[in-house]
């Protein structure tokens, strides 16, 4: 009887050290968020309010209503998450999360309209989007090189676009690289992206992008590219 | 022997403090900060009339000029006049169904004055079609494929024109 009741008392106190280990965690985890994203926002004197949440859910199917445009509340999905390797990946995810609630300030109606043309028009406000996060990116200290290696690393390579609310990952990968080239060259030389294996990776699959944009550059066209 | 505890006490306590003094937070400083909301005004136009039909990439500058003298405690920061150069961060082409191309501006240069001491975002934006494009669209519906012919509408471009005041913020006190 002894032992039973020692047993018990020994499951109660486990149950609680690993739930209060648990908290500990997402604790960690909000606070990495909280505080790089607060950092982005400071960092770009963005005068509008963005919160950031943390969530073990999984991702709603297509119908739900994306919440950074309605409520201007960032969710950060775990299955996301576990991809975020340091805080410039990480600050890459939120900088483009924050591009988009930036966007749902402006405009008429508090911004309903120019939210809903963000949420129609999708493909076009992804890449303004990706854009954004650089410049935020760079403002704030991070390196522009992370997004595309989370991009790279997070988002599957679809045959085509033509009838999808998003680009192309490579065509994405490919417009951010070119941002990068015009405004921020001074990173691409950056020894700690050039010795990483996700950034090789980037380097490796996207040569032929890559040769199209060195032929902008070579002919100083100011003609959009025609990514594959 | 009661001597020794009351020693051995005190050491403890001499110790605890010391430990506590090694937690003790630093105090940090960030490298802005926003209290002052004293802000001065510099009011700004464009020195040639720019559209987003215009071939331009992102980070090209463009040039602007003061239109007033703007002064802070009895100092000049910009005379009427002068050129500054912005940047151009985004430019949105104009997209189907009336969408708005779009121009953000920012990064102005004034000589004396750091980029971390200013707000300066300016957006322009083109003719929104969507008020009446979608209407028309939604009535359309009902007579087959003809609804999806105004995806073919596009929206304005955007165009600063030289006769526009942009004002942006300088905020002396920030860091």
């Amino acid at each position: 009887m002894k032992k039973i009741i020692a047993i018990c008392i020994l499951l109660l106190c486990s149950n609680a050290v690993f739930a209060s280990a648990f908290l500990e965690e997402q604790n960690a985890i909000q606070s990495r968020i909280d505080r790089i994203g607060t950092d982005l926002l400071n960092y770009n004197k963005i005068p509008k309010r963005i919160v950031f949440t943390y969530t073990t859910k999984t991702k709603k199917a297509l119908l739900s209503t994306d919440k950074t445009l309605t409520k201007r509340q960032v969710i950060i999905y775990d299955g996301l998450y576990q991809s975020v390797q340091t805080d410039d990946e990480l600050a890459a995810m939120l900088a483009h999360e924050i591009s988009t609630a930036v966007k749902s300030y402006s405009g008429i109606w508090g911004g309903a309209l120019d939210s809903i043309q963000v949420a129609l028009g999708s493909k076009k406000f992804e890449t303004v989007a990706d854009k954004r996060a650089v410049d935020y990116m760079v403002h704030a200290g991070y390196s522009p090189l992370a997004l595309i290696i989370f991009i790279n690393k997070t988002c599957p390579q679809k045959r085509t676009d033509r009838f999808s609310r998003h680009n192309l990952t490579s065509k994405r990968l490919a417009r951010i690289y070119e941002y990068i080239t015009y405004k921020y060259p001074q990173y691409l030389t950056d020894e700690n992206y050039i010795n990483n294996e996700y950034y090789q990776n980037f380097l490796l699959t996207s040569v032929n992008n890559r040769k199209l944009l060195e032929e902008k550059i070579q002919t100083k066209s100011t003609k959009e590219v025609k990514y594959e | 022997m009661n001597r020794f505890v009351f020693f051995v006490l005190m050491l403890c306590l001499m110790f605890s403090s010391v430990c506590y003094a090694g937690e003790t937070p630093e105090i940090k400083t960030l490298p802005y900060n926003y209290l002052s909301v004293r802000s001065v005004p510099i009011k700004l136009s464009i020195a040639e009339e720019f559209t987003t039909k215009e071939p331009l990439n992102e980070g090209d500058t463009l040039k602007f000029i003061v239109r007033k003298d703007v002064y802070y405690n009895g100092k000049s920061i910009v005379k009427a006049g002068d050129i500054i150069n912005g940047r151009i961060e985004t430019i949105i082409t104009a997209g189907m169904n009336g969408f708005p191309a779009e121009i953000i501006v920012d990064d102005f240069e004034i000589p004396g004055i750091k980029s971390t001491q200013m707000q300066s975002t300016y957006i322009k934006k083109g003719q929104n079609r969507c008020f009446w494009v979608y209407p028309l669209k939604w009535a359309l519906t009902p007579i087959p494929f003809v609804g999806s012919l105004t995806n073919f509408i596009k929206g304005g471009h955007a165009r600063i024109k030289t006769k526009d005041i942009i004002t942006i913020y300088y905020y002396p006190e920030w860091l």
